[in-house]
């Protein structure tokens, strides 16, 4: 708690020093959003909060999906990096750098600005699973789901959204049957196809026992589930991608999907803007995969203070004007369908696909976070390397199951 | 005697000035790293903290027997490798005994071989992940055109030609390199040597083989060694064609390294991986310097 | 375009001696450098194309109308007038630089009498053929250790390093042909080793190292790995970098895409265009001696 205080001292002195200095920086590093409405509305929070701080120059450096991921992690064993950074709030990627201790502990913000009552409870989860303290705030929580294209569905003959497993294969059939390819992934970047994974994880698997295997308590290749949905994935892949997938990304699968070369996309809530930019959003729809159970496949994204900062009052009044309900109202939609602040509630004229995120996130019970987050960076890279192998036919679903458990168990 | 040893002061003093900047800045940024990546090879580090633990064999002993993808790593770089030292220099050796030639617009031929030479490999890999791109992309298209549907495929997308999809990319690039080698190499063939094979009744066949031929043994000694050092380096090119993918059937030494290192952030593992490939390389590069050395004595 | 105005001044010339043999090698490295030039043809028509007409329209098929929105679009999207400004400052300072210490190093190798001077040599030129690539992690806990990471100065300084062994090499080849008449004169007049090597020996180099200079130019202007790994904060990415990351951004926007590729190749493209026969000399000197 002393050295907590001293460096906490350290960083306000330096901050006043540097405030004499003339014009303050402020660096927050976070994704680039490929939906303009995103971009537009980190802008504006840059306006705002210059309009209201004088002096202060803020800065959002917005970089790819994994370039983001490099980055951050590279600023974390160097001298350099921003202010504010953002992360998944899970443990594989928040939680990572709580625990090396490159997140400030925002307990005194929390209380000066009473944030643990301005925003949601699901969105708050993660703060305070990884380190002493309160770590990030959240800025954004998302769920997956799939969007349909309603004319390819009506081609094929499909009257009603699935609402189980089974449901949903045989829509996919139908589709099949129809010549449409029932859904898109991009193969190049991992994370895509292995949403697919998750959710047939958690179809196949049921809560309890994909928790225990994402946290790899129990052993994967004896538990039959995982083998099963590893089977499934290579179903899919077999017979209901759009093909050839493992050449392309997650953008170019998005514009096959918008020209309607697909019928579904396993994508978040922030999605809708995309399709509303890019195709006619009245001919989507919408539905939670049918996992069987539950639970929201999604995750809290959160804005962290960096503990290298020497700004930290600075940096928590971004972040506290960033999630005040007037910002957040002002802003609402272009992150995605439900505000991490309690009180926002979307508008009449809220897109329909928004309002029936809320729908979905009001009835769901509990999350399950994207294999990504949830699991250490080695053992992502080598689920992503399994994945892929089933995917493209190369590895029969059993010995996928046992690749996993084998690399687990020579982490120990 | 004084002034003697003065000038020999002053001599020494010139000398150390002239060598200092480029060997200070040479051994601090390009040796001292070698010597650390030996380093950190034997140790646990994760980038962040501030101990560094020895290991040990342990990063070695798991590269070897418990990483999934080294060997396929190690793998593609040997072919690779190979690859790289036949086909480039074959094509460019070709395409060099041809402007070798009077022609006509030589000049501009020899100009436009050359010029993926001084692209950016990275701008190489964007450049051809888009014509390779499998809906929109140029060759999938041109296939469609010739009614070749059947030969479409998912250039970058399917482990079985990915690797080689690549390689074609990589030819693209350094066919130049080799071709300018060979002309150099050229012009040291004595054109009286040849205009006297003719002379005797030799065909062309036979005057390259017997005459061009010897005289380019040194240039394709060397178009070689370079080809192989260069194909060891390939490291642009894969980040930005497929990052190693799908399913790392294209992952490289090099850039595994990198990934263990900068991305997983396991320095010791990826360290260790790099040693290897240094090793490789050492394994070539060293008799290649006791040719050179051995030639220079020679000719002097 | 290129190729065509090429392919039509040679039809309209006469080829060789009319021998047969030298018809048909000629059209075939002709057919082969149509192939060679085809990519640059693709990427420029996709750059002047919109979206839909990237997706509706074949390969070959000329633009429309030239979508010139395309290359302001990835101009802005893609930061080109950070990074352009970057690579100039970073190239500007480290190739004149460069050549300096290795002309400086190679001379005192080449005709100073060192005791150690072959171990010298060696020692540089092993560095040649060490691939940087596999130390880039060391190079960043290095450069790291300095506080030089997101630095002008912590990139150019390994870029020196490794740019150091080759030219060296080469110089120190060149200089050694240098007839012993000319720098002996002066010294026996008293003048330093300094003074031979700047006022004799540096002019007599030029044309070495303009094609040295030219050299390095590309090698500097392309380089991506080290960049990636020393250069984090986009304020300090040079083209490569955004190149890289402009194409994780926007793949699916292929006008702009290609644009980008377009507007990241073209420097490199003309500075070869111009200083060509430096180029190839430069290359043949180091592979001749070599």
């Amino acid at each position: 708690m002393n050295t907590g205080q001293f460096v906490l001292g350290a960083a306000a002195s330096l901050a006043l020093l540097s405030g004499t200095a003339g014009a303050e920086d402020l660096t927050v590093w976070t994704l680039n959003y490929s939906s303009n409405a995103q971009v537009n509305a980190l802008k504006a929070s840059e306006a705002e909060f210059e309009a209201t701080h004088p002096g202060v120059n803020l800065e959002i450096v917005m970089r790819g999906t994994d370039e983001h991921k490099t980055a951050l992690r590279v600023a974390a064993g160097s001298d350099t990096g921003p202010d504010i950074y953002f992360m998944w709030a899970g443990l594989g990627l928040g939680g990572e750098y709580v625990k090396a201790g490159l997140s400030r502990d925002l307990t005194e913000y929390y209380e000066k600005y009473g944030w643990d009552d301005r925003v949601s409870v699901p969105s708050l989860a993660f703060v305070e699973s990884f380190g002493a303290g309160k770590h990030g705030m959240p800025y954004r929580f998302t769920g997956e789901a799939i969007y349909y294209n309603k004319t390819l569905f009506e081609q094929a003959g499909i009257t009603a959204e699935p609402t189980t497993y089974d449901e949903l294969v045989a829509a996919a059939e139908k589709l099949k049957e129809a010549g449409i390819a029932p859904i898109t992934f991009g193969g190049t970047v991992n994370w895509h196809v292995m949403r697919l994974m998750d959710v047939l994880l958690e179809t196949k698997c049921g809560p309890d026992t994909h928790d225990v295997l994402m946290e790899m308590r129990a052993d994967w290749s004896t538990t039959p589930c995982a083998t099963e949905a590893f089977t499934e994935l290579d179903m899919w892949a077999r017979n209901y991608i759009l093909s050839p997938f493992m050449g392309i990304d997650q953008k170019q699968s998005a514009s096959l999907f918008f020209l309607g070369r697909a019928a579904m996309m396993l994508e978040g809530d922030w999605h809708v803007n995309p399709i509303n930019e890019n195709a006619d959003i009245a001919n989507f729809g919408l539905f939670p995969f049918p996992t069987g159970a539950d639970r929201l496949y999604g995750f809290a994204e959160y804005l962290y203070i960096s503990s290298k900062t020497d700004k930290a009052d600075l940096a928590a009044e971004y972040l506290d004007m960033f999630t005040t309900t007037a910002f957040q109202d002002q802003i609402k939609g272009a992150f995605g369908a439900l505000s991490v602040n309690k009180e926002v509630k979307l508008g009449d004229d809220a897109l329909d696909l928004h309002k029936e995120w809320i729908t979905i996130f009001d009835a769901a019970d509990g999350t399950f976070v994207n294999g990504d987050q949830a699991f250490p960076l080695d053992v992502t890279t080598e689920y992503f390397r399994i994945i892929n192998e089933v995917a493209s036919g190369n590895m029969d679903p059993q010995a996928a199951a046992d690749a996993m458990q084998q690399f687990i168990g020579n982490r120990a | 005697m004084v002034l003697r040893s003065n000038s020999l002061h002053a001599y020494r003093t010139e000398a150390l000035v002239l060598l200092a900047p480029a060997f200070a800045i040479y051994t601090v940024f390009a040796i001292w790293p070698m010597i650390e990546v030996v380093i950190l090879s034997f140790q646990r580090w994760n980038g962040l903290s501030a101990d560094r633990a020895w290991a040990g064999l342990q990063n070695y002993r798991h590269i070897f027997t418990a990483d999934p993808v080294y060997w396929m790593a190690f793998r593609n770089t040997v072919l690779w490798t190979i690859m790289s030292v036949i086909f480039p220099p074959v094509v460019g050796l070709l395409l060099a005994l041809g402007l070798n030639q009077k022609l006509f617009g030589r000049g501009s031929l020899r100009a436009i071989y050359y010029l993926p030479v001084i692209i950016a490999p990275i701008a190489v890999a964007t450049m051809w992940r888009w014509m390779y791109d499998p809906f929109f992309g140029l060759f999938n298209q041109v296939l469609t055109n010739l009614g070749l549907q059947a030969w479409i495929a998912d250039w970058l997308g399917d482990r079985s030609i990915a690797l080689y999809s690549m390689f074609v990319a990589y030819t693209w690039q350094h066919v130049g390199f080799s071709m300018v080698l060979f002309l150099a190499g050229l012009q040291g063939v004595e054109y009286s040597l040849v205009e006297a094979a003719r002379i005797d009744g030799a065909n062309r066949w036979q005057v390259f083989r017997h005459v061009t031929l010897p005289a380019l043994q040194v240039t394709i000694t060397i178009v070689i060694v370079l080809s192989t050092i260069s194909s060891l380096k390939a490291f642009d090119i894969i980040y930005g064609m497929t990052g190693g993918g799908p399913a790392q059937s294209t992952q490289m030494l090099a850039l595994w390294a990198f990934t263990q290192s900068m991305q997983i952030f396991d320095f010791g593992r990826g360290s260790a991986i790099s040693v290897t490939l240094l090793a490789i390389t050492l394994a070539i590069v060293v008799p290649y310097l006791r040719w050179t050395q051995k030639r220079e004595a020679a000719s002097e | 375009m290129n190729s065509l105005a090429i392919t039509a001044r040679l039809q309209a010339a006469p080829v060789g001696r009319s021998d047969p043999i030298l018809i048909a090698l000629w059209i075939a490295l002709v057919s082969v450098a149509v192939i060679w030039i085809a990519p640059f043809v693709f990427i420029i028509f996709t750059a002047l194309k919109s979206n839909a007409e990237v997706m509706t329209t074949s390969a070959f098929a000329p633009p429309t109308d030239a979508a010139l929105e395309n290359f302001t679009g990835a101009w802005e999207r893609g930061n080109f007038s950070t990074t352009l400004v970057n690579s100039v400052i970073i190239t500007v300072i480290k190739v004149p630089l460069g050549l300096l210490i290795s002309a400086m190093a190679a001379y005192a190798l080449a005709r100073m009498r060192l005791r150690s001077g072959k171990l010298l040599l060696l020692f540089v030129l092993f560095g040649a053929m060490i691939p940087f690539q596999v130390m880039l992690a060391p190079l960043f806990t290095l450069v790291n250790a300095f506080g030089l990471i997101d630095t002008y100065v912590g990139i150019i300084l390994p870029y020196l390093a490794f740019g150091v062994p080759y030219q060296v090499f080469i110089l120190h080849g060149f200089f050694r042909t240098v007839p012993k008449e000319l720098s002996e004169a002066a010294l026996i007049d008293g003048a330093s080793h300094i003074t031979v090597f700047s006022r004799i020996f540096l002019p007599m180099s030029l044309p070495v190292l303009a094609a040295l200079l030219i050299l390095d130019f590309v090698a500097t202007w392309n380089e991506f790995a080290m960049a990636l790994v020393l250069l984090q904060d986009r304020h300090m990415w040079t083209l490569p970098l955004g190149l890289m990351s402009f194409q994780g951004q926007f793949s699916n926007d292929y006008g702009q895409l290609n644009a980008a590729i377009v507007m990241t190749v073209l420097p490199a493209v003309l500075v070869y265009l111009i200083f060509q026969r430096y180029f190839v000399s430069g290359l043949m000197s180091g592979a001749v001696k070599g």
